[in-house]
């Protein structure tokens, strides 16, 4: 698990040895510096066409109404926070923004919380029975959430959980646990078992071993953890659609979902819903992209 | 699993290992049986009963259900979907990908930025996709019919997400470009693995580019290929969220996969037993390839030639 994970920023470009290595600095010839030049205006278009539908959101939802109504889609015609407005004020965009907080916070750190206990436990501390809780965690991993949505739909009713925030904290706490444990298990299975050793010789408790000496070790892994959980939890759009379904407690991408529905489309405060929906990951992915880079790609084992 | 017990270890310790375990795992598996196990052991059930979602008791149907799955044509269309879904939606991003990220590998400037530009879209949530891809398909003011009008290709406008032709394909076209950021980030991170020293020579030797790709750098690549292949194809039977949003299995059924046509059945025509049958029907299909990859990413990590 450890090794699928991969650092995004290079910090020491790798030593070239050879002779036919090909640099990027001054001494090169026309021909190669025109490839070059060449390859960077090809990136650039690409990078356009990626961005591009993230520009259309924020050139929309900052047009004026009229503007809107005329013109929707013509990039940055016009300046207004009157789509904002709208869709904080009229489209209950504040209340959704809270619900989504309420949802994504709480999921996330019980996901971390739990995943880190128990992934110490499935890397470091042996018991019989250990291996049978395992392989039903792992399971969790190869079953789609999609298999059992739907008795979890009647269950949650029968317990009352059904349209309540603790019902739908829990669901999003379930579906990321598998990934969690198994995540956090290869963060505790690389430390050295002399630590543990260590620390037993000095006369610590095993509770204080693992707190005191392992926990503090692991906290990239659980912070990379945290970081992937919270997107995902925030983005999670089937989860509120079933199992949120009165509206009281609707986060932003199932309000989102609402506001399209059918209606007459009202694209300004639609656009400006959607810019309040992604600020939050654009800005997390921006400031983390190695944490979220590593939980994405060590996360493509659930399916 | 991974910790030997040591023969050494004490008695008492290991004692206190298995308390401190068993405290440690509790909360954690007794989330995995409430929220997992049951409701999948209750999904078994509810596709051998025929439950409306009211009726407590249910009436036992034996192996119905699964007889109308397979009598019932909606399900090889939507199977069909499906498999135009796995087959373009896997192929098409590798091969982007990988060019992208045979471009960016030896960019040393600004490498970053073009990172972060692929990357964004896959972190970014589906409605918020399924919406913004909207507009830009939208018939009278949408980016691509505008486009196509530019270059006088007007005949082909069309209502990309309305026409039964072209929805299917359009929802893909998004789809793939929500994903291609994901696989160029595995295979840069796997590039780097390639040995630098083995290329160098072959240039010596005058190997061309292609026969370079195809001789040194593929081969170097290939276990990380096939995981991406395998995460694109598990996540191509369980589709939902972006068709759900962008056309609800419309029109006319036409970007129908196994997916929204569980969800309908379910939730909107409340034939739960057979939304249930549906969703185990993907489950079926998804867990072989989920299986494989689970093995095939712990003999990456073993080789330590992982992404």
């Amino acid at each position: 698990m450890t090794t699928t994970t991969a650092p995004t920023t290079e910090t020491a470009p790798p030593p070239r040895r050879g002779v036919g290595a090909p640099r990027e600095d001054n001494g090169m010839s026309p021909r190669r510096r025109t490839a070059l030049t060449g390859k960077h205006l090809l990136l650039i278009v690409l990078s356009a066409v990626s961005l591009f539908p993230v520009i259309l959101v924020i050139s929309t939802a900052l047009k004026s109404e009229e503007d809107v109504r005329t013109n929707p889609f013509g990039l940055f015609s016009s300046f207004s926070l009157e789509n904002l407005q709208n869709a904080w004020v009229v489209g209950d965009f504040g209340s959704y923004l809270l619900n989504s907080i309420l949802l994504s916070v709480p999921s996330t750190l019980l996901v971390v919380v739990l995943s880190t206990m128990a992934g110490y436990t499935f890397a470091r501390l042996p018991f019989r029975g250990r291996s049978v809780a395992f392989y039903l965690v792992v399971l969790g991993l190869l079953v789609p959430f999609f298999a059992y949505m739907i008795p979890l739909y009647f269950q949650l009713r029968g317990l009352g959980l059904l349209d309540t925030l603790p019902g739908a904290i829990l669901v999003l706490t379930s579906t990321g646990v598998s990934f969690g444990t198994f995540f956090m298990r290869a963060f505790f299975s690389d430390l050295p078992l002399e630590l543990e050793q260590a620390a037993r010789v000095d006369g610590a408790s095993e509770w204080q071993i693992f707190l005191k000496v392992m926990l503090p070790l692991v906290s990239s892994g659980a912070g990379a953890l945290g970081v992937f959980t919270f997107i995902q939890n925030w983005n999670n759009f089937l989860v509120p659609l079933l199992y949120l379904p009165g509206g009281e407690f609707r986060p932003l991408t199932t309000g989102l979902y609402q506001f399209t529905g059918g209606r007459s489309l009202d694209i300004g405060p639609l656009a400006a819903g959607t810019l309040i929906t992604i600020i939050p990951v654009v800005v997390l992915f921006l400031l983390m992209q190695r944490q979220v880079a590593e939980g994405f790609i060590s996360g493509a084992v659930k399916g | 699993m991974s910790t030997p017990i040591s023969l050494t270890t004490p008695k008492v310790t290991r004692r206190a290992q298995t308390r401190l375990g068993i405290a440690l795992i509790s909360p954690l598996m007794l989330l995995v049986i409430v929220f997992f196990l049951f409701p999948l052991g209750n999904a078994i059930y509810y596709s051998f009963v025929d439950f409306d979602g009211i009726d407590p008791t249910p009436a036992f149907v034996g192996l119905q259900n699964y007889a109308r799955l397979l009598t019932d044509p909606e399900v090889w269309h939507a199977l069909g979907n499906n498999a135009i879904w796995i087959a373009i939606g896997t192929a098409a991003p590798l091969l982007i990908g990988l060019a992208q990220a045979l471009l960016l590998w030896k960019v040393r400037n600004a490498g970053i930025f073009y990172r972060l530009a692929f990357f964004l879209p896959y972190v970014l949530p589906q409605v918020a996709i399924g919406i913004v891809w909207g507009w830009i398909y939208d018939p009278v003011s949408g980016w691509v019919n505008k486009a196509l009008q530019v270059v006088g290709l007007d005949q082909l406008a069309t209502g990309w997400l309305g026409n039964p032709n072209t929805a299917l394909y359009a929802v893909l076209v998004t789809a793939i470009w929500a994903t291609t950021g994901f696989v160029l980030i595995i295979f840069l991170s796997a590039l780097r693995n390639v040995d630098g020293a083995l290329m160098d020579a072959s240039r010596l030797d005058g190997v061309n580019a292609v026969q370079q790709l195809w001789y040194i750098i593929l081969p170097q690549i290939m276990p990380v290929f096939l995981m991406v292949t395998t995460v694109t194809l598990v996540g191509g039977f369980s589709v939902f969220d972006i068709i759900f949003i962008m056309t609800g299995g419309g029109p006319a059924n036409a970007t129908n996969v196994i997916g929204t046509y569980a969800y309908t059945n379910a939730f909107q025509l409340s034939q739960i037993s057979y939304g249930t049958t549906l969703a185990l029907l993907i489950t079926a299909l998804s867990v072989p390839f989920a299986v494989a990859l689970n093995r095939l990413q712990r003999r990456l990590s073993l080789q330590g030639t992982g992404a």
